[in-house]
């Protein structure tokens, strides 16, 4: 074989390597509405800078399969910043991707501690991959005290990374469980990264009725309304109808008390 | 009535509300414990924290300690909560004091005269060595539910809230030290918000001079600052910040009708920013501050000089100034994981906001310089060229780049060297372009920057006064393998910088997955200093040679003014070598005769390679080499550094080995350990022009270099060794932290 023959020889096979890389991926995408990060509709962020606009409003989730590893990426409408030196490429935010595989022994409709939501009866995961900027450890600790009901079901990617707007983890896909990945059903938490939560919440931050510094406002000082800034809804096309879809599925009612009346139901988002 | 019923009638009121609060009070107390130790063979032990610049306060290598913080929160009503901190501090309370028995009588030493508490010697007769507890953070929080305003915050906190340029974060130790009173509200369904605040300066460091004067009460920051959220695609802010310390009018003798009070000192920081964002991969983000500030000669210095009186949080007398930045984020444009940021920034040099972040804050793109070079400089020593002056932080220095904040005010102080570093950015312009590209488990990143100098000007800028005058605090001025952090105006400045980083983080897909990561950066940076002749100390020609005296017939660049003043000429000295007994006869420095003899010029460059690796699932561990390499130029003997620093100028190599852990169990919030080997050396090279002197036994006494060893005694008489300097010290720091 001649010189250039080697060359186009090198060159197909790099092309045909890509195309069938890409044949084989999986990827299921959905897209979120901009503005819609006020949780049932009148959230707001906390006061500190370091939570700039946007930095909670999901726009993207992207779930792809390449061979044993699954890939997960969630983008926000936001630059994503480090200002707490987590050395991961973003701090603020904390991501909870809850899944519904094709498994149905073990499906739960609970909420993660801190969350203070549910799911819908139809609507049990039976897989949460978290993402998180602290260490994988750490988050396996709290993960240990706070939630070890569902321990297995909890996906915790020994690391995440944050670039531009895009936070994504890679896992093993048998973490996740066999089967189809379009035809599962998804929803994507959007929280905030809390160093020092609260004795029951799983590395969350609270909404409370007035926003602090360090807090989310616009909603209970109790434990009744759900910890969300933003979430999937619809068919998670983008459109701008699913905020208030989202809206729906995050009311809440509270007791005097502050203890739950009813509670933020989240449903699946499916292909 | 008698006398005592209002006491009953207020003691009766007293023990119904408190009867009655716990009903309704919800009062949580949580708190965190952080536990430390350090290991170094410097073998200092003065406090549990490595490093601080504080007079009177102790620093060191070695010791254990624990510190404990309960943290108060008091829910009384919907419409009122307290908080409260209540914090031991690790200063000098090592385990090993004992739990602060004993000790010594710091009143009852020296005939009278007190000592200096360090390393906890003076047990329980010093609150930093006795596990004294502080208050801290004690504020009431009010939401009263009026339209116009959402929340009142009255007492001490964490004013983070606006901006590190104006009102930023300080120490974070003591990140709710301050105390004042804090509005806030919004509009238009919170699109609009707004906060107002008085905060009241504190005495000990926010004003000229790190203090705000005699009449202390009434000093206080004035801050509003407003954002309008006018949609996802567009926001705007503004904020506004006076500063006014006063002082009791010392003319004013009729005490009948009050005091009149006069201005100490007056600072005004205007700010705007807006932010565009047109589309999920493009941010656009533009801030413009501008400053003014005045500092009242009757009460505040005003002007400083170049050898040791220097020290001031803010500019002297009157001036303005302005900052801005502008960045533009393009993030994964091409949708294949590569984005982009590019920022251009100006900080001006009279741009002056006393409440400007002084640290944990970083209001640039720009890796900056390392600190490994930080303050104190390469050669081992903290300051000067004097005895009794050994490093604080240790020839490592600290880890990573430093960040960068928009003041002199910067703070360093209490830190361990696993801790992020500031460095002041007052005088830097210039434009930082750092694309990333994330896929997968590859991201690699780089930087290209470039910066000049708004405090590039020659005698401060000003030829008509005497440069040992100058509205500009010096503090340790520009010294060192990078600089001095806190230093940002010398008398002659000629400086640009450049700035390259790559690095690279991949998991190798094995195990747990297995991180990779490196790093390459380099930094070009020269400054001329002096550039123009007519600033020269003496006359063309004034220092002859050949064992002659320098006829002394001074230069000068203005009526009355002359660089002579700070770059005096050498005496004629007689040297005898120990070893060849030959003599020589020449000038004890290199006479300042031309504009190259003070040209500083650094070529860096370091690489960092490390691997890391989760163990267990509750350990982490990595290991990670750094090698740094700087050829500096920094003036020859005719310069012999500003302030009395230890010269600089010649080859440095530095290696770190770095081993840090992680540890997590279910309860633990952090727990870590970080041991690093450093070694190295320094090659100086002070260029020629001057007689080699040999050490004395004094020299010996005082700084260790042998008897006989070459070197030479500079302007003030300190001794700069010629000898290579080699380094090999070894320190760790561990700690554990638990929220209860």
């Amino acid at each position: 074989m001649n010189r250039t023959g080697f060359r186009f020889a090198l060159l197909t096979a790099i092309a045909f390597a890509f195309a069938v890389a890409a044949a084989s991926a999986q990827e299921v995408a959905f897209k979120d509405p901009v503005g819609d990060d006020k949780g049932p509709g009148k959230y707001t962020y906390p006061t500190d800078p370091v939570y700039k606009a946007g930095s909670f409003d999901l726009t993207e989730f992207k779930f792809t399969v390449k061979g044993d590893k699954a890939d997960v990426a969630v983008t926000v409408n936001s630059s994503l910043e480090d200002p707490w030196g987590m050395k991961v490429g973003f701090a603020v935010q904390m991501i909870f991707v809850f899944i519904q595989t094709d498994e149905t022994a073990g499906r739960t409709t609970k909420g993660l501690p801190g969350l203070n939501i549910q799911f819908g009866p139809d609507d049990g995961w039976n897989r949460c991959i978290i993402l998180s900027p602290q260490p994988s450890a750490r988050v396996r600790g709290e993960v240990e005290i706070k939630a070890a009901a569902l321990q297995k079901m909890i996906v915790i990617p020994n690391q995440v990374r944050g670039s531009g707007r895009t936070i994504s983890a890679t896992v093993n896909k048998k973490e996740i469980g066999p089967g189809d990945p379009a035809k599962w059903g998804y929803q994507v938490v959007l929280q905030s990264n809390e160093g020092f939560p609260d004795k029951t919440d799983l590395l969350t931050r609270k909404v409370n009725e007035y926003e602090g510094q360090h807090r989310f406002g616009g909603g209970n000082d109790g434990d009744c309304d759900p910890h969300v800034m933003d979430i999937l809804a619809g068919h998670g096309t983008g459109d701008k109808s699913e905020i208030e879809e989202q809206y729906k599925m995050l009311a809440y009612e509270c007791n005097p008390d502050g203890t739950s009346k009813t509670m933020a139901t989240l449903k699946m988002v499916r292909k | 009535m008698q006398k005592g019923k209002p006491l009953l009638i207020g003691a009766i009121v007293l023990i119904g509300l408190v009867a009655a609060a716990p009903l309704a009070a919800q009062i949580t107390i949580g708190g965190t414990t952080y536990t430390k130790f350090l290991w170094g063979n410097q073998r200092d032990e003065g406090a549990l924290y490595n490093f601080t610049t504080v007079p009177g306060e102790g620093y060191g290598d070695n010791g254990q300690g624990t510190e404990i913080e309960l943290l108060v929160n008091g829910k009384l009503s919907k419409k009122l909560a307290i908080q409260a901190r209540i914090h031991s501090r690790f200063n000098q309370n090592f385990w090993t004091n004992y739990g602060g028995f004993g000790g010594t009588n710091p009143a009852f030493q020296n005939d009278g005269q007190q000592t200096p508490c360090i390393g906890g010697i003076c047990g329980e007769y010093d609150p930093r060595s006795n596990q004294y507890v502080k208050l801290r953070g004690v504020a009431l929080t009010l939401t009263p539910g009026y339209s116009w305003m959402d929340t009142a915050v009255i007492g001490q906190q964490d004013w983070g809230y606006f901006d590190p340029f104006v009102v930023g974060r300080i120490r974070y130790i003591d990140r709710d030290n301050q105390g004042g009173i804090l509005l806030q509200g919004s509009a238009a369904n919170r699109q609009l918000t707004w906060d107002v605040a008085r905060i009241s300066l504190a005495r000990i460091y926010q004003g000229p001079g790190f203090t705000t004067g005699t009449f202390v009460a009434q000093d206080a920051a004035y801050t509003t600052q407003m954002k309008y959220i006018v949609n996802p695609q567009f926001d705007i802010g503004g904020i506004f910040n006076w500063i006014h310390d006063v002082e009791i009018d010392p003319a004013d003798k009729n005490f009948d009708n009050g005091l009149n009070l006069l201005t100490r000192y007056r600072n005004n920081v205007y700010g705007l920013k807006a932010g565009i964002h047109p589309a999920s991969a493009v941010d656009v983000r533009l801030q413009g501050f501008y400053s003014s500030t005045d500092t009242n000669a009757a009460f505040a210095p005003t002007n400083f000089c170049l050898t040791g009186c220097g020290y001031s949080p803010v500019i002297g007398g009157h001036h303005t100034g302005w900052s801005g930045k502008a960045d533009v984020d393009l993030n994964d444009p091409f949708g294949m994981g590569l984005s982009f940021n590019l920022q251009g920034f100006r900080i001006g040099a009279n741009y002056s906001s006393l409440l400007a972040a002084r640290r944990e804050s970083d209001v640039l793109l720009t890796e900056g310089h390392d600190a490994a070079f930080a303050f104190p400089g390469p050669s081992n020593a903290s300051y000067g060229v004097f005895g009794g002056n050994r490093t604080r932080i240790g020839y490592g220095g600290w880890d990573g780049p430093m960040q960068q904040v928009a003041t002199i005010n910067v703070d360093n102080d209490f830190t361990d060297f696993d801790e992020p570093l500031a460095e002041t950015v007052i005088g830097w312009q210039g434009v930082t372009f750092v694309p990333v590209y994330s896929k997968g488990a590859l991201e690699v990143s780089g930087e290209a920057s470039y910066i000049t100098y708004d405090t590039n000007w020659q005698a401060f800028n000003d030829a008509s006064r005497s440069i040992m005058n100058t509205d500009y605090p010096t503090t340790e001025l520009d010294t060192g393998v990078n600089h001095s952090y806190r230093s940002a105006f010398a008398p002659f400045q000629d400086k640009k910088t450049y700035i390259g980083v790559a690095k690279a983080k991949y998991t190798i897909n094995a195990g747990k997955g297995i991180e990779i990561f490196g790093k390459v950066k380099g930094i070009h940076e020269t400054d001329n200093r002096m550039n123009d002749a007519r600033f020269l100390p003496y006359q063309a020609g004034d220092c002859a040679g050949g064992g002659k005296a320098c006829a002394g017939n001074k230069n000068s660049y203005s009526p009355g003014n002359t660089t002579s003043d700070l770059y005096g000429n050498p005496p004629v000295i007689t040297v005898t070598n120990p070893v060849t007994g030959q003599k020589e006869t020449g000038y004890q420095w290199k006479p300042f005769d031309s504009l190259s003899d003070d040209d500083r010029k650094l070529n860096y460059w370091m690489i960092n390679v490390g691997a890391g690796y989760q163990l267990t699932n509750d350990l982490y561990g990595s290991l990670s080499y750094n090698y740094y390499h700087a050829n500096l130029l920094d003036g020859d003997t005719a310069m012999q550094g500003y302030n009395l620093h230890e010269m600089t100028s010649g080859e440095h190599r530095k290696n770190q080995l770095i081993a840090r852990f992680k540890y997590n169990i279910a309860g633990l919030s952090e727990c870590g350990l970080e041991y690093q080997y450093n070694w190295g050396i320094f090659h100086p090279d002070f260029g020629g022009g001057y007689v080699v002197q040999y050490a004395s036994a004094d020299v010996n006494k005082n700084l260790g270099f042998p008897v006989g060893s070459p070197g030479f005694t500079g302007r003030f008489g300190g001794w700069n060794s010629l000898l290579d300097r080699n380094f090999d010290q070894q320190r760790l720091k561990a700690y554990l932290k638990v929220a209860f």
